[in-house]
């Protein structure tokens, strides 16, 4: 714990040019440049908006809204996730030449993802208040959700990022898991009309990113208080994940490089 | 097939040019001006015991492989360093030559701590270490003065420092408007400018060499070669260069060790050592 706050504090610089590098690259040869930060999630939003609030019905109350406060939080989770898993073998002209704790790579992905999901949630905001919808204190909750969800992430990262250097196949195992994940979260649908209780209540308890999207969902849009005791559980379950996950690789580390 | 020698004491034990015999000391000072090591000043910054890397059942596997052709465990080790024990010491400037193979970069990523110790140790006595390499990684799509901060950061200074130091490094690379441009647009020879720049300008305690005094065109192999003397002349400064270039070894190093088949054959003065390795190559 005490080497990874040393490492922390010693790599947060870097960590943190390299988070902004990355998303200056990504937009750096673009004529609209960093607009396409704001103008690509708010260009979904409209696509949204205008097939599910006008072509679809209406089952869900605020049915886009729904969708995209759901996609901010699944699109940053399985970004990240995808990502970790070449996390190593993308950075081999970095990690061979010169010695970097590898969980920082995980923390500097999360940052830009995290980034892209920030600018989603506050054009979810926009829409919330477009919409009218009747905003409570409990959207206050957004931010240990977002939190969890975070660590959560970090976790499963520093899980992928070791069996991705050493499975070369990693990469298509996690794409098909993914998409499992995906349709068992329900971001088109509420799982909760799918499934029959007690079996969506089961699953939201046991797929915690169906369970803190289903709690942003809730506590943004509807003003519900999330399940707290079940949030807490997952964060602490994320934070042993996240330990050990560290460990492993502080572990195992300097081995990466042999093998990539 | 020669035996490796014990070079532990050996290389703290070899006198600096200044004392050897009238005749070997002129000629070493004369040819690089730098040989500045004394016994009195052994202060080891580097102490490596006993030291083995190998490449082992660390290969990466494909999963179809395992379940198609159900093979065992990817067994296949190849240990690259042997059990090799040494010091440098404080302002010290090693050499390192041998054949293709032998284990020079593999150590050399060994005490720059990329690589792992299989077995035995590497002490760097709280020194900062850098590795100079040819092609050191850039990310393509940042700009060279982008890449810069991220090196500089990398090799642990802090952003004021690599801000205070941008000029020059960006003086020394010399490859203009560049600058600004993504890495991917370089040639080959503006990338190996900015990588040496960076770390010719960006000074640590213990810098590691890999085959790098050879870089861009003559105009700047001429600059980088002098400000790599420069460097080494540093009193406080350990510098261990991995290289197949006998005269540059002969003229920067005050000791130079032989490696082979990831053991050490010979450690010791230049001269002595490298004339041995001539007879063993030739």
């Amino acid at each position: 714990m005490k080497r990874f706050l040393n490492d922390l504090r010693r790599y947060w610089a870097y960590t943190l040019y390299s988070a902004k590098s990355q998303l200056k690259s990504e937009v750096a040869n673009s004529y609209l440049n960093w607009v396409w930060w704001v103008l690509e999630p708010f260009c979904f939003m409209l696509i949204y908006s205008f097939v599910f609030g006008t072509l679809i019905g209406r089952k869900i109350e605020y049915y886009n809204i729904y969708i995209f406060a759901g996609l901010a939080l699944w699109d940053f989770f399985n970004r990240c996730i995808k990502s970790s898993v070449r996390m190593v073998k993308r950075h081999k002209p970095i990690v061979s030449r010169v010695y970097l704790p590898k969980f920082t790579l995980i923390i500097s992905d999360i940052m830009v993802s995290a980034f892209k999901m920030m600018i989603c949630l506050g054009i979810t905001l926009c829409m919330l208040a477009v919409y009218r919808v009747p905003v409570t204190v409990n959207i206050l909750f957004v931010f240990p959700i977002v939190i969890t969800m975070m660590l959560l992430t970090y976790a499963c990262e520093t899980i992928l990022l070791h069996l991705g250097v050493f499975i070369e196949d990693m990469a298509n195992v996690v794409n098909i898991l993914l998409r499992f994940l995906f349709y068992l979260t329900g971001i088109f649908y509420n799982i909760r009309t799918i499934l029959e209780e007690p079996y969506s209540s089961i699953l939201v308890k046991l797929n915690p990113v169906a369970l803190l999207i289903e709690s942003l969902r809730n506590c943004m849009i509807y003003g519900k208080t999330p399940d707290l005791k079940i949030i807490i559980n997952w964060f602490f379950i994320s934070l042993i994940v996240a330990v050990l996950g560290t460990r492993n690789i502080y572990k195992n580390e300097n081995t990466y490089v042999k093998v990539i | 097939m020669m035996t490796a020698k014990t070079p532990t004491l050996k290389i703290i034990q070899i006198p600096g040019p200044d004392e050897k015999k009238p005749g070997a000391a002129a000629k070493g000072a004369g040819k690089s001006g730098k040989k500045r090591w004394q016994p009195e000043q052994a202060e080891p910054a580097i102490t490596v015991k006993d030291l083995k890397i190998r490449y082992k059942s660390v290969a990466a596997y494909s999963i179809k492989k395992k379940l198609l052709h159900l093979q065992g465990a990817d067994t296949k080790t190849f240990e690259a360093v042997r059990g090799i024990s040494f010091v440098v010491n404080k302002g010290q400037i090693l050499g390192i030559t041998g054949k293709n193979g032998s284990g020079k970069s593999t150590l050399l990523r060994a005490l720059a701590n990329i690589f792992s110790a299989d077995e035995g140790s590497i002490d760097l006595h709280g020194h900062s270490v850098s590795l100079l390499a040819i092609g050191v990684g850039f990310n393509g799509e940042l700009t060279g003065r982008e890449n810069i901060m991220i090196s500089g950061l990398l090799l642990g200074f802090s952003e004021e420092l690599v801000r205070e130091k941008m000029d020059d490094i960006i003086e020394f690379a010399g490859i203009g408007d560049f600058i600004d441009m993504p890495v991917r647009t370089y040639s080959s020879g503006m990338h190996s400018k900015l990588a040496f720049s960076i770390t010719a300008v960006l000074e640590t305690d213990i810098m590691l060499i890999d085959e790098v005094l050879s870089v861009g065109d003559e105009k700047f192999k001429k600059k980088s070669y002098q400000r790599m003397k420069e460097l080494i002349e540093d009193r406080n400064r350990t510098v261990v260069i991995v290289s197949h270039s006998l005269s540059t070894l002969t003229d920067l190093c005050d000791t130079v060790m032989w490696m082979h088949e990831g053991k050490i054959m010979e450690i010791g003065d230049p001269e002595t050592v490298l004339e041995d390795y001539r007879k063993f190559m030739s």
